[in-house]
């Protein structure tokens, strides 16, 4: 069966549905591991240091997959092992559901929420305190994340549709969404910032905490969540710039997504992370001026 | 050869037959989304879980018997 879809980062307007997802996975993972090694490049050079090499992440990916791994006495198997698998699952149909179908926004929302259901369960799998306080932490910066996705429906309010297909068609034709609804746009900024590396929302990777729901993933397990991770960053990179800025070349999203990454990278280099109330309590507070403000402005305008 | 290894051979052997067979055949789209969220993280664990190094023979005790130092 020829799959039609919309003109993808890669062009590939005919092709095999399966090709075409897995063209897209690994250039998720290429390109999201090369963005999270130029974040952490970024940081190093704000911070006077030198920093790794861009291709660092991309290249510890790659290399804890042949680390040898032995699973603790405290971890509950096979759950331990499983949840990764999980991490991996939900990024790659969050790829189907952007890149490959432009699909609906709604289950972009959905993944989010088993996002933190991950990261809640690989941290309680675990065994290890640190694992256990990042999961407790896991619930607590869901109540203040899952808000910021009430953008949604301020672009629901303005387009008329939840579906990113047409979300692009609108843009198209009205300009981007950036443009009429900058502070939805804002909102969802705040969310790609409190999924960065380092971030001052972070609550879960903090350092107080060793790495959180990862400290006891390590070796393969560590390398296959990394693979994730890479492919999750791609993934809000390119959700944010296709609902915002509209129909994009691939310079275009290049460009969108290098520029975003040093953004939040210089951000999270100068920010200390906040601790879990005042993370949990800003980004509340940011996604009910954004939502708040939008609507104000749909309403006068 | 342990338990780990054989589930990790047969998963692996599983996951590229499938995805050989949405790659050929390509079966209707909610099969072969099925295939591509289920199969290709359980490929590339799979594949993961073999290529990691092991312990040698004379090493694998002290693993086992490496004193829990924790919590």
């Amino acid at each position: 069966m020829i799959n039609i879809s919309y003109n993808s980062f890669l062009v590939i307007d005919t092709m095999n549905l399966m090709a075409n997802v897995l063209i897209n996975v690994v250039i998720a993972f290429l390109l999201g591991s090369l963005l999270l090694g130029l974040h952490r490049k970024i940081m190093a050079r704000i911070q006077l240091r030198p920093g790794p090499p861009v291709i660092q992440h991309l290249l510890h990916s790659l290399k804890f997959f042949f680390k040898e791994t032995s699973f603790p006495k405290t971890a509950s198997m096979p759950f331990y092992v499983s949840i990764t698998c999980l991490y991996c699952a939900i990024w790659i149909l969050a790829v189907i559901i952007g890149p490959v179908t432009y699909g609906t926004l709604l289950i972009i929302f959905a993944i989010y929420a088993v996002y933190k259901i991950v990261e809640h369960n690989a941290g309680s799998s675990s065994g290890s305190p640190y694992g256990k306080l990042s999961c407790v932490r896991a619930v607590f910066s869901a109540a203040a994340e899952i808000p910021l996705f009430a953008v949604l429906a301020i672009i629901f309010l303005q387009t008329g549709t939840i579906n990113i297909g047409d979300i692009v068609t609108y843009q198209a034709v009205h300009g981007p969404l950036i443009f009429s609804i900058p502070l939805a746009a804002l909102v969802f900024f705040i969310l790609i910032l409190s999924k960065s590396p380092y971030s001052p929302f972070s609550i879960t990777k903090g350092k107080d905490i060793i790495s959180g729901f990862e400290t006891e993933h390590f070796g393969v397990l560590r390398g296959y969540m990394m693979l994730s991770e890479s492919i999750a960053w791609y993934v809000l990179l390119w959700v944010f710039l296709t609902v915002f800025f509209g129909p994009l070349s691939i310079n275009g999203y290049l460009i969108g997504m290098v520029s975003i990454t040093a953004i939040t990278a210089l951000i999270n280099a100068t920010t200390p992370i906040l601790n879990p109330n005042h993370s949990v309590m800003s980004q509340i507070t940011l996604a009910i001026v954004g939502i708040g403000g939008s609507l104000l402005l749909m309403f006068i305008v | 050869m342990n338990k780990l290894m054989v589930t990790s051979y047969s998963l692996l052997i599983i996951s590229i037959i499938l995805i050989l067979y949405a790659l050929i055949f390509s079966p209707t789209d909610w099969i072969v989304y099925g295939i591509a969220i289920v199969f290709i993280p359980i490929f590339i664990l799979s594949l993961g879980l073999i290529t990691m190094a092991k312990a040698k023979k004379e090493e694998e005790e002290e693993r086992k018997e490496e004193p829990f130092i924790g919590y």
